[in-house]
């Protein structure tokens, strides 16, 4: 049951990939677990540290929120993106034109 | 009168029945409506399971409506087969079993997450038509019936989009689904038409055993995939998807997953058995191919950018049926070639039947998470949310893995069906597996800026009273779940019984034709 | 020539209805439009069923003509006429609700989702 998946071109086998990521993460719990465990909880050793500032007591303040995410790979990508979003109209004679449009040249190519 | 010869028409009738039922016992409370959700999705689930045990023993299920006996197609010595004939075979069978699978588990969620709102004895029958839209779609064997049920799921989704009619953009998402889908069904009424014009004959079936090829049947051809292809959420047929999925409740997000999967299926039969070995040479499977690679890179692409956490994840629907496309048009493009058949094309019909199985099981998921949050916190948009997964670590759970199968990262299931993908995709041509990846690297991605800002991070003092979902909520979520680990544990099995019968029947258009005309071609 | 003037008309109106669908910003307009279109489609089923010199397809009224209209493309009409109208009625009352909410009807302000 729990057994391979051949492809025609190679092979998927679950428990082979379970059983190295059970051995991987015992390794590395073993390593964690081999820290300091002599410090206080609830004092200062405790507090995080954020490079010397206050850390403010809203969460919402140090979040980084998502629209910011991944800008470099927008700013590299933005006349991309600027044609992609312009196709995006959200108008609704727009989508009723697009799907006009495809299956109209589907219709030429095909009986080419 | 064997019960099992009747689960076609039970199939259907069932969740039919408790469509017109709900209006009935809505007014006599909540839990009497509850219970009718429930337990007739469960019964429709049941059923389906047992079509899908019948189908693989006894091979094509072929059930005649109205006739004097279940199977009699060809009455008095017809030549051509008489009334609507539901044709069952392995791979419809595995369509239904997706699709309650599915429709349960968002039956389940809907029954806490609609608390809010009025009219739900309609909701109750609207969500129960769509199911029996989305099962009519795949069990039928006759295309004027498939335009019907096509606009009976199209009518049922247009309802349950605008279901939260206070919110403009709601109504808005419905609209312009609605337009764009009256339009292609009309397309669709044509070429149906046009077809019965020719052949007179509506079954598939005979329609398979008849049709040759010809300048009307290309572009009946052309029509037909055009319309299927929009429903499914082909790019750039795709502008509806992401609205009407972010719009619509979250249980019918997830019941509406399962619906563009009942369009795709209706794809694959009009591909390969309506029209089969008469396909006219390579044209649709590359077009498939092309609009497969398209929807895959520009769905993840715009998906990386979105801030709504539901519209996100409705794009990464757009790039998943891209996947399949993909998949399916390799295959289909060596369908009158043994020896590429037996090399790759198989392998990539497979993978497709099997990304289709898993798609809608971990997308369903990802769509109850998000609801999940928006029911706990009231917030869809991602600046606003943070630090969720101390207060709901059952949904934070179920959310990684979703994330981790549709971004195709092992053991999950995802990462099965998408290395047959891969692999198969190679043989073709190494740009289509590079782009395949690509989009799997940009998944990933999304889906670690969607959980890193949703479930990790500091806590908001805002969210201070949000508490763990529901369990009904937890259940229907668990089913899914189940269904994911079930794939990702025992993949060889899955693709064994489920999957590899399911391929044979698709591309067997010999044994799909013989079952309703008797063995003669 | 004339045999084939229902189809000529068919093409016609689904022409028609394309082209007001992007030619009209009214939304109201545009639901008039798929309307028309669908009335083509109807059109369309209903002349593809018609024999020369056919007649009625039921046995005892048909007289001694041996010749029938096919009655398959009538129930098909009929069955696309009912889901119009169910259509018909579900895209009237959206289109009410979108006045309500947006107080416009022009389909190119009304696009809050986009992007």
């Amino acid at each position: 049951m729990l057994g391979t998946v051949y492809t025609g071109f190679g092979y998927w086998d679950v428990s082979s990939w379970i059983a190295f990521f059970t051995i991987a993460a015992a390794l590395v719990l073993w390593l964690r677990a081999q820290g300091r465990e002599d410090y206080k909880e609830g004092t200062e050793q405790d507090e995080i540290y954020w490079s010397g500032n206050v850390v403010p007591e809203e969460g919402a303040e140090i979040t980084v929120p998502a629209s910011s995410a991944y800008w470099g790979f927008r700013k590299a990508m933005a006349p991309f993106y600027k044609i992609l979003t312009g196709m995006h109209t959200g108008i609704g004679t727009d989508i009723v034109g697009y799907y006009v449009v495809v299956v109209a040249l589907l219709a030429v190519f095909i009986l080419l | 009168m064997n019960w099992n010869d009747h689960l076609p028409a039970l199939l259907l009738a069932i969740p039919l029945f408790g469509a017109f039922v709900a209006p009935v016992a809505s007014p006599f409370g909540r839990t009497t409506r509850n219970a009718l959700l429930a337990s007739f999705s469960f019964l429709t689930l049941l059923v389906s399971l047992f079509l899908l045990r019948h189908t693989l023993t006894n091979g094509i299920a072929v059930y005649v409506m109205g006739g004097e006996s279940f199977d009699l197609t060809l009455p008095l010595g017809m030549k051509l087969p008489v009334r609507i004939i539901m044709e069952v075979d392995a791979f419809s069978a595995f369509m239904a079993v997706c699709g309650s699978i599915a429709s349960f588990a968002g039956a389940l969620f809907s029954m806490n997450y609609m608390e809010k709102f009025t009219g739900l004895g309609r909701f109750v029958s609207l969500y129960f038509l769509l199911t029996v839209g989305m099962l009519g779609m795949m069990i039928t064997g006759d295309m004027f019936n498939f335009f019907v049920f096509l606009e009976i799921s199209s009518i049922a989704s247009i309802g349950l989009i605008a279901f939260w009619r206070d919110r403009p953009e709601a109504v808005e998402a419905s609209i312009k689904y609605m337009l764009i889908s009256q339009v292609s069904s009309m397309v669709f009424l044509i070429a149906a038409g046009a077809l019965y014009g020719k052949y007179n004959v509506l079954n598939m079936a005979a329609m398979g055993a008849l049709i040759k090829p010809g300048t009307l049947e290309k572009l009946a051809l052309v029509f037909l995939v055009g319309t299927l292809a929009m429903k499914c959420g082909a790019f750039p047929l795709h502008m509806w998807l992401p609205d009407a999925y972010a719009e619509a409740p979250s249980g019918v997000s997830c019941l509406l997953v399962a619906v563009s999967q009942a369009s795709l299926y209706g794809l694959m039969r009009v591909c390969f058995s309506l029209y089969g070995v008469n396909l006219g040479g390579a044209f649709i499977p590359w077009a498939m191919i092309v609009m497969g690679l398209s929807s895959m890179f520009f769905g993840v692409a715009m998906a990386v950018v979105q801030h709504d956490i539901k519209r996100l994840i409705g794009y990464h629907s757009v790039s998943q049926v891209g996947y399949m496309l993909l998949g399916l048009g390799v295959g289909m493009l060596v369908l009158t070639d043994a020896r590429g058949m037996a090399e790759y094309g198989f392998t990539a019909i497979k993978g497709g039947i099997f990304h289709i199985f898993n798609y809608t099981m971990y997308k369903a998921l990802l769509f109850l998470a998000a609801g999940a949050v928006y029911y706990t916190t009231g917030k869809r948009d991602l600046n606003e949310l943070g630090g969720l997964a101390r207060r709901m670590p059952f949904t934070t759970g179920m959310f990684v893995i979703a994330a981790a199968a549709i971004s195709g990262l092992p053991p999950f299931n995802g990462f099965v069906s998408k290395l047959l993908i891969y692999e198969s995709a190679f043989a073709v041509h190494p740009a289509l597996t590079v782009v395949a990846l690509v989009t799997s690297v940009l998944t990933l991605a999304s889906f670690v800026k969607v959980f890193q800002t949703a479930f990790l991070g500091p806590e908001r003092s805002a969210f201070a009273t949000v508490r763990e979902v529901p369990t009904a909520m937890l259940f229907g979520m668990g089913v899914l779940t189940l269904a994911v680990l079930v794939a990702t544990l025992f993949p060889s099995w899955t693709l064994s019984y489920l999957v590899e019968p399911a391929a044979r029947a698709l591309v067997d258009q010999a044994g799909y034709v013989g079952a309703v005309m008797g063995g003669g071609l | 020539m004339i045999a084939n003037a229902p189809f000529l008309l068919v093409g016609l109106l689904f022409l028609g209805g394309m082209i007001a669908i992007f030619m009209e910003k009214n939304l109201v307009k545009i639901a008039i439009a798929i309307s028309v279109i669908g009335s083509s489609v109807n059109l369309f089923l209903v002349a593809l069923g018609y024999r020369n010199g056919g007649t009625v397809p039921i046995h005892y009224m048909a007289g001694e003509n041996t010749v029938m209209v096919l009655p398959t493309p009538q129930a098909m009409t009929l069955t696309a006429i009912v889901i119009a109208l169910a259509t018909t009625a579900l895209l009237l009352s959206l289109i009410m609700l979108v006045y309500r909410h947006y107080g416009t009807l022009d389909i190119d302000e009304i696009r809050r989702l986009r992007g």
